[in-house]
């Protein structure tokens, strides 16, 4: 595995901390403040949201799941 | 900094999180734009825009209404919902695999297969998740009919 800076882990860390406060936040019904579900679904009511975030599912899928594995007694 | 580590760690970092920032804040603008929070789908907020049918109005397939909050196909039943699922497969996959390409000319030349594995590894999630979700869709429906079906007598 390939060396990185700990600041990269920390920005991440950060990060996901952030996201996972706000949407705290949002589900102690904090008035203004939606949650993640809420974004999301404003987002896929337009074709071009949807087609958005298709493809970040598709990209994400596409990094944990299929680059770097090989079919099983492929040599 | 080494220039590699700005191209391939900092760079790819900073543009997917200004990507993901940018779809919060494209939600928010449209959730704001609606009159509420919710987008009028959470209890006490206000209802949806006017003109545009809340979720609960929008039939799923077979006319059944589709689930809680999640804006369900159209109307006519499962020609549209495939239409409709096939537009945002279609969509989301031709616009992944430009800002691969993007990404690939334009930032960081990956080694190794990169564009090919790009191309080919999400086909196969898509081939592999579209019978699934078929299923799912179908056991959906068949449960919700089943319940009304018994509430009804």
């Amino acid at each position: 595995m390939a060396e990185h800076p700990v600041i990269g882990y920390v920005v991440w860390a950060v990060l996901f901390g952030a996201l996972f406060a706000w949407e705290g936040l949002a589900l102690s019904h904090i008035s203004g403040v939606p949650t993640l579900s809420d974004a999301f679904r404003a987002i896929m009511r337009y074709p071009v949201g949807r087609w958005a975030l298709f493809a970040l599912w598709l990209w994400f899928g596409w990094h944990i799941f299929v680059r770097g594995w090989h079919f099983l007694l492929r040599a | 900094m080494p220039s590699s580590l700005l191209r391939q760690d900092v760079l790819p970092v900073a543009v997917g999180y200004l990507l993901l920032m940018g779809a919060l804040a494209a939600g928010l603008r449209l959730l704001r734009r609606d009159g509420g929070p919710a987008g009028g789908r959470r209890e006490g907020a206000p209802g949806p825009a006017p003109g545009r049918p809340g979720p609960a109005e929008i039939p799923g397939p077979a006319g059944i209404p589709g689930p809680p909050g999640i804006p369900g196909p159209p109307a006519a039943g499962w020609a549209r919902l495939a239409r409709r699922y096939a537009g945002t497969v279609l969509g989301g996959y031709l616009l992944l695999m430009a800002v691969v390409i993007l990404y690939y000319y334009g930032v960081a030349r990956v080694s190794g297969p990169f564009i090919v594995s790009a191309f080919t590894g999400c086909a196969l999630l898509i081939g592999l998740s579209t019978p699934v979700f078929a299923l799912a869709s179908w056991l959906d429906v068949r449960r919700r009919a089943r319940r009304r079906h018994q509430a009804g007598g």
